[in-house]
């Protein structure tokens, strides 16, 4: 029997009325993914569950507010989470820190399981183009964190960046 | 407010566009195109197709299992949210709910009675009967006082001189508990006492908020606290 369809949308619309219940399906339903995404993003559990908490309030509190012509309130959702997390490691300037914990890669990109049309594309670029996006989107690395990494100049991967998402804009439409 | 150069072409908003949904921007660009999202239709538009299309990257992240208090802390959070009524008004008086504010606050308290200890044994002519020692925010630092002799009439006395901007002023304000917010007594001059009647307001309180902030010449445009907090203090009933 397939998966009954979480209506996303509608629990949203629920919450911009006020109806608690809703709050807590959206977040059985994602919080452990939002979590994962935000956690990548921070390097540290319990900041990831500050992001996580931040994120549910406001998408609590700009639920009716939301609007559905712009995106999906699953995507949103995950927007939401992502920019707070994005917010606070610019904020806290990783960087400083941050160049020596920039992780091994024990923890890699395992895209063969993922067929959406995004990693479709992504594949059309070259491997170490395609490295850059990931690090910057799901590590949250900076351009000058992913030139330390790749051991690439910084000119060069800031190129590779805005090509990169030209191509992907290209590929997907 | 930020608004979007003159000279921005398409392509190089919807690069910022690209790189601000990426990751990759700096905090100060991220602030920017944040403001800007507000009121700028096309980057709005831009920022949401990129956000659609690298969505799917998020599932590379491994998911992970929050602690089962995450939900109950969202929940008292939620509660918390609920009983404050958000209007546009909401944000700008929101320090009134400024926990570390009111903490710091109570740190003061002890160099408020020692100051005003002083106080009372070098004006022993005149008693008060409520005084108010006005502290900076940051570093705690005394800049007034103030004092009642009676509760229909108070004096604000500078400790110094403080310095306001050249096109700033400095307005005075008040709060007792259950009031629905600050009420303004009026601009300051720096450096120079004032003597506020209280004809039209309820009687002093003990616990009663005063606050100095920084606003527009003519004082605050709505008739609430717009600026910073330049001092703040309790008002402490004399025996």
């Amino acid at each position: 029997m397939p998966e009954p369809i979480f209506d996303y949308e509608a629990r949203l619309a629920a919450c911009g009325r006020g109806e608690r219940q809703a709050l807590r399906d959206l977040y059985v339903q994602e919080s452990p993914r939002l979590l994962g995404v935000a956690k990548r993003l921070v390097r540290d559990t319990a900041l990831a569950e500050d992001i996580v908490h931040d994120a549910f309030l406001k998408i609590w509190a700009g639920a009716a507010g939301f609007d559905p012509t712009r995106g999906s309130a699953r995507g949103w959702m995950y927007s939401v989470t992502r920019h707070l997390a994005l917010n606070f490691i610019r904020d806290n300037s990783r960087e400083i820190q941050g160049d020596t914990d920039v992780q091994n890669d024990a923890e890699t990109f395992d895209a063969d399981v993922h067929s959406s049309r995004i990693h479709r594309c992504l594949e059309q670029l070259e491997p170490s183009r395609r490295i850059c996006i990931l690090h910057a989107y799901v590590d949250g690395y900076s351009h000058a964190q992913i030139s330390h990494k790749l051991g690439t100049p910084l000119g060069t991967v800031k190129a590779w960046i805005k090509r990169s998402l030209t191509a992907l804009r290209e590929c997907m439409g | 407010m930020t608004t979007r150069p003159v000279d921005e072409t398409p392509d190089e908003r919807d690069e910022l566009a690209s790189e601000y949904v990426l990751g990759t921007l700096s905090a100060e660009r991220r602030t920017e195109v944040q403001q800007r999202l507000n009121d700028d239709a096309e980057l709005r538009t831009a920022v949401d197709a990129w956000e659609r299309r690298l969505l799917g990257l998020t599932d590379l992240a491994e998911p992970e299992n929050p602690s089962h208090l995450l939900w109950q802390r969202i929940e008292r959070s939620v509660n918390a949210l609920n009983r404050q009524p958000v209007t546009p008004t909401a944000e700008r008086s929101s320090w009134w709910n400024l926990l570390p504010l009111w903490r710091g606050l109570a740190g003061a308290g002890l160099a408020a009675t020692l100051l005003l200890g002083a106080l009372l044994l070098t004006q022993a002519t005149v008693k008060p009967t409520y005084m108010v020692v006005l502290v900076a925010p940051q570093d705690k630092a005394p800049g007034w006082v103030i004092q009642a002799s009676n509760r229909r009439e108070i004096q604000l006395i500078p400790l110094g001189v403080a310095e306001v901007p050249a096109d700033k002023a400095l307005e005075f304000w008040t709060k007792a508990e259950g009031w629905q917010g600050p009420v303004s007594l009026g601009l300051v001059k720096p450096g120079q006492t004032l003597s506020v009647p209280l004809d039209k307001l309820p009687p002093l309180e003990p616990n009663q908020l005063f606050e100095l902030t920084l606003e527009n010449p003519s004082g605050s445009p709505i008739g609430k606290p717009t600026g910073p907090i330049q001092f703040i203090g309790r008002a402490v009933k004399v025996i």
